[in-house]
């Protein structure tokens, strides 16, 4: 490593005259600094700016911010926390931007974006039917950068779906779901499904037009599972058995907690959106990036003929 | 493979990550095999990651500024627009949902996610791995496109050419009412 260790250098404040006996004059910081100094000598060097950052920074990164050397550059990675989920070195190949377009990093980045501003939302909105609207045109009118924060949660949704599908087609189109990664294919689909379900949820909240009548539509479309139990029903079945319940009414009813959209739908849509999902999906999310190294890293044409 | 020598032979270059460890019998683990390809992740996959989040962000913002979210009158239960249209991402559902209400709606995009999560175990063929559109996989690449096309037209058609009760209108003839 090239982090050197600072010695103290240079001549420690001045301590008065030596060997002297004359009953001292100095006041009483003097006479502290004077203690201190004959006590560790070097805390006045450790105080100096420059040994002062220089240690904070090495104790906070243990390895040189410009790594040189091979093995600077791999400590550069596995020191690091945030980095430390990445190989030190890798192929060629998998750096190749018309390779993966790099569509797995931007739907996390997304995501983290997504995190960021829906937090920062969480500030302004209210989750009630009287107020969500009216927090949504405060957005818009008196709350600074408002607009910006919930048109970045918006834009970044809205490209996250796509993104996350362009991932999938990329994945499949270059056979990256063959063994041994077939199981994170499996994670990769269940955290479509849960994107898709994280931005209809979302869809409620403005509480305008769009969001009442396209979750109106949603909510009708998880009803049409009445068609499961109507079919059993019709079977023969033994007398006195009791019928199905009607198994669409009870999905739509636990969606919406009630018959209707309205108070409760948009609590349940809440809670869900700002809470529950966000923890399901980045329990998966870290799974399926841990997935990504323990399966071999990123797939390369090595790995099979043509 | 046995030791022979347990004395430091070599010293330790502190500027290299591979040092002499100590001399067993036996062949190399590396002998014919070639150069392995890699290079290090610092800095050339951490200047690619800062490029890419530099990238999203910059787009994220410019359309947030330049295109805000939209944002309509407030929900009124007893004005229904016509038609009412789910999320894009769902328009697909919904104009399934238009021919069929239990398949369109959960029966299909039920079994589309299953057979998704059952693609990699029934195609076990270990070919064409970290190629786009290998020549090994034709069928399967051409399978996907056809699906991929199926979703994108179908929420094309529920954008932009489904009008009052959902009935087919071009999108120069829409009524202005629908969005």
């Amino acid at each position: 490593m090239s982090v050197k260790e600072l010695r103290p250098s240079g001549p420690p404040p001045s301590s008065g005259g030596s060997g002297s006996r004359r009953p001292s004059t100095d006041g009483p910081l003097t006479k502290l600094s004077k203690a201190i100094y004959r006590q560790a000598p070097e805390v006045w060097d450790n105080l100096r700016p420059l040994a002062l950052f220089h240690n904070i920074y090495k104790s906070v990164y243990r390895t040189t911010a410009f790594p040189k050397t091979e093995r600077e550059r791999s400590e550069a990675f596995f020191n690091s926390f945030l980095l430390h989920i990445q190989p030190a070195k890798i192929e060629k190949h998998a750096l190749r931007f018309t390779y993966t377009f790099g569509l797995g990093l931007l739907s996390t980045y997304l995501f983290l974006l997504l995190t960021i501003s829906g937090l920062l939302l969480m500030f302004v909105y209210v989750p009630s039917v009287q107020d969500a609207y009216g927090r949504m045109q405060d957005l818009h009118s008196s709350v600074s950068f408002g607009y910006i924060l919930r048109g970045m949660h918006f834009w970044s949704a809205n490209a996250m779906i796509a993104v996350v599908f362009f991932h999938m087609c990329r994945v499949f189109y270059t056979g990256a779901y063959k063994a041994p990664r077939e199981f994170n294919w499996v994670i990769g689909v269940i955290l479509m499904v849960l994107t898709l379900i994280l931005g209809f949820t979302g869809y409620l909240l403005p509480w305008d037009q769009l969001a009442f009548w396209a979750i109106t539509v949603g909510a009708g479309i998880a009803g049409k599972a009445n068609w499961i139990s109507d079919n059993l029903n019709s079977l023969p079945h033994p007398p006195g058995a009791p019928p199905v319940p009607p198994l669409g009414d009870l999905t739509r009813w636990a969606l919406l907690g009630s018959d209707t959209v309205g108070q409760e739908a948009l609590i349940r849509f809440y809670v869900l959106h700002v809470a529950i999902l966000p923890v399901i999906i980045t329990l998966f999310i870290v799974y399926h990036m841990w997935r990504i190294r323990k399966d071999g890293g990123i797939s390369s044409p090595k790995e099979s003929p043509e | 493979m046995k030791r022979i020598r347990e004395e430091e032979i070599f010293p330790r270059n502190p500027n290299k990550t591979y040092g002499l460890m100590e001399l067993v019998k036996g062949s190399s683990t590396r002998v014919d095999r070639g150069p392995d390809d890699m290079v290090s992740s610092w800095p050339h996959l951490l200047i690619r990651e800062a490029a890419l989040f530099a990238a999203c962000f910059a787009v994220i913002l410019a359309l947030s500024v330049f295109k805000p979210a939209p944002l309509e009158l407030e929900a009124n239960p007893q004005k229904p627009p016509n038609p009412a249209k789910a999320p894009w991402y769902f328009l697909g559902l919904q104009e399934l949902v238009a021919y069929d209400a239990f398949w369109g709606g959960l029966g299909i995009p039920g079994l589309v996610v299953i057979g998704l999560m059952a693609i990699p175990y029934l195609d076990r063929h270990h070919s064409g791995i970290g190629r786009w559109f290998a020549k090994s996989r034709r069928m399967a690449c051409t399978l996907w496109t056809g699906y991929v096309v199926i979703v994108i037209v179908l929420i094309i058609i529920g954008q932009y050419f489904r009008g009052p009760n959902w009935a087919w209108y071009t999108p120069w003839n829409m009524p202005p009412e629908v969005q």
